[in-house]
């Protein structure tokens, strides 16, 4: 008689049930978004207006600004991330006394903790005033002529400020990614490289080379956190239906237009579905950004082992 | 000027308060191979990085005596520790090649950022005869782009050979190098290192007597710390003076 493993009937269920709610909402989101395409086709991801009404013939939706600040702000935090996230790990590795060392890994580890709208507040009263008075200022007085400085920084409600908000909040997850990976780097390769008479900033170099496939993971992990928050960013990025590549210019991100319409999206007869026809964008994005990376790790893979 | 490519006199190593190596001396003549013996834990591979400075990589350790590099002491104030690290190549027990380089660009790294070669074709050609002396080239000529995971252990470890020799170091250290090599590697590495003695100082770690005087012309046994023999590898494992050197070379040593 066949054995029964009951350690497989216990894990199974769980697993097949966390697929099956992966597609369910896939479906969903997909389900109710039907309706606005319907309605508007394509316009609703490529044009930029927001036209509620009460006559549903009239009701117009397209999220166009939305989709393009969500990803320009999870951008501007990833290029703040990662390289925060690197000069933390190496610090910590490389340069802290112990004691220091685990005071500034708790303290990136609590950060990491921290409900988001702690975030969005401390950001809407300091850091907002703060890069309008010292980034925006400054750069627009002189800049101007640059696109990306070309935006008057009249509230300081930007994608800058969202951008850099996010920055701050998602570096303790690509950190503790980082961190761990350039702590197991087996010490035989910084001897290596240093008996090949190398700088210490050389071989921190070649080390740092080696945890290519965990920046890439804290890199995903920061995109992905930075483009599905929600509360942080609606209070500093200005909610308004602005598409601009100025960076003192406000905007909107989708998570952002989610959460300030959706408690009123039911009177109206389209907006619901144009709210879902959302969803599902981030839902494309954040899986492609991520299949994107497990492609690359997957080479990664094949081609490096310790 | 000293025809000993190493020296040491007094050399003494604590990491803190224990004392690792107890004031050591010998002479290690030039174009031979000179084995250090010795038991686990005997402080073979702490001294062996103390030729190349690598000691310094641990903050623990205070080094005092002096170790004489072609009669310069390597201690001694103003010496550019990069550049004796440049000097002294330095093979490792576990094969190290760079796991995220090609085999190319492994050879290539340390030229490059030292600056000793200029141009691709200077470049190529320094690569192609590094391979060569570390009678890797054949094996691997027409798959420079690939990943050192291509390679055997024993492979890995020529090819660790290789970016040492590229540096045309003077001396080259070994610390157990065929530790975690399979036995037909064992014996490429082993031939490889006497057709290179002609050539090279060699200084070998290895934690096994018959390894030792396979290879080796001078040996020294190291024991807890002190140097208790050195000599002619013939002489100390035909007629050893020491009563722990006998019982080591005849494997009853625990």
């Amino acid at each position: 008689m066949k054995k029964v493993d009951s350690f497989k009937i216990l894990t199974a269920p769980a697993v097949i049930f966390v697929f099956v709610l992966f597609a369910y909402m896939l479906f969903v989101y997909i389900y109710m978004s039907i309706p606005i395409f319907q309605w508007e086709g394509c316009g609703i991801y490529l044009t930029n207006i927001w036209h509620a009404s009460e006559i549903p013939a009239e009701e117009y939706y397209g999220i166009a600004a939305a989709i393009w600040g969500s990803v320009y702000t999870s951008i501007i935090a990833v290029v703040i991330a990662l390289p925060l996230a690197l000069s933390y790990s190496i610090f910590v590795n490389d340069f802290a006394p112990p004691r220091i060392k685990n005071a500034v890994i708790v303290t990136s580890d609590v950060m990491a903790g921290l409900p988001t709208i702690i975030y969005g507040i401390w950001g809407a009263y300091v850091l907002v005033p703060f890069l309008r008075q010292w980034v925006m200022m400054p750069l627009y007085s002189t800049l101007s002529f640059i696109p990306l400085f070309s935006y008057p920084p009249v509230s300081g409600y930007s994608y800058l400020s969202a951008g850099v908000l996010l920055g701050i909040m998602v570096t303790p997850f690509a950190s503790a990614i980082i961190r761990e990976a350039y702590a197991s780097i087996p010490h035989t390769y910084r001897e290596a490289a240093y008996s090949l008479g190398l700088s210490r900033y050389e071989v921190t170099r070649i080390v740092a080379g080696m945890i290519r496939p965990a920046m890439v993971s804290g890199l995903l992990l920061a995109f992905g956190r930075a483009i599905g928050e929600t509360v942080a960013v609606s209070l500093v990025i200005g909610n308004t239906f602005n598409m601009s590549i100025s960076l003192f210019s406000p905007g909107y991100t989708i998570s952002s237009l989610i959460a300030n319409q959706f408690g009123n999206a039911f009177i109206y007869e389209h907006m619901t579905s144009a709210l879902f026809a959302g969803g599902l964008a981030l839902f494309v994005i954040g899986t492609a950004i991520n299949m994107a990376g497990l492609l690359y790790l997957r080479r990664w893979k094949q081609n490096v082992k310790f | 000027m000293s025809n000993y490519a190493i020296e040491t006199r007094n050399l003494k190593i604590a990491y803190g308060k224990k004392e690792v190596i107890k004031g050591v001396n010998f002479k290690i003549p030039e174009k031979i191979v000179f084995a250090l013996m010795g038991p686990s834990g005997c402080g073979k591979s702490t001294l062996l990085r103390s030729f190349n400075r690598l000691l310094d990589l641990n903050k623990d350790a205070r080094v005092s005596g002096e170790a004489l590099l072609f009669g310069q002491n390597i201690y001694g104030e103003n010496v550019d520790v990069m550049s004796v690290r440049r000097e002294i190549g330095m093979v490792f027990q576990y094969p190290n090649p760079f796991p995220h380089l090609t085999i190319y660009e492994n050879i290539a790294i340390g030229l490059r950022l030292n600056k000793i070669v200029q141009g691709r074709e200077e470049l190529d050609s320094r690569i192609k005869w590094a391979l060569e002396k570390a009678s890797l080239l054949d094996e691997v000529e027409d798959r420079l782009d690939d990943y050192p995971s291509a390679l055997s252990g024993g492979q890995k470890q020529r090819l660790v050979i290789a970016r040492v020799l590229a540096m045309k170091p003077k001396v080259l250290l070994l610390d157990e190098p065929t530790a975690n090599v399979d036995p037909v590697g064992t014996k490429n590495i082993e031939n490889l290192l006497m057709e290179l003695k002609k050539e090279y100082t060699i200084v070998l770690v290895t934690h096994e007597p018959a390894q030792a005087s396979r290879i080796s012309d001078y040996v020294g046994f190291l024991y807890l710390g002190e140097l208790v023999e050195s000599g002619p590898t013939a002489r100390i494992f035909e007629n050893p003076k020491h009563e722990l050197t006998d019982r080591y070379v005849r494997g009853i040593l625990a």
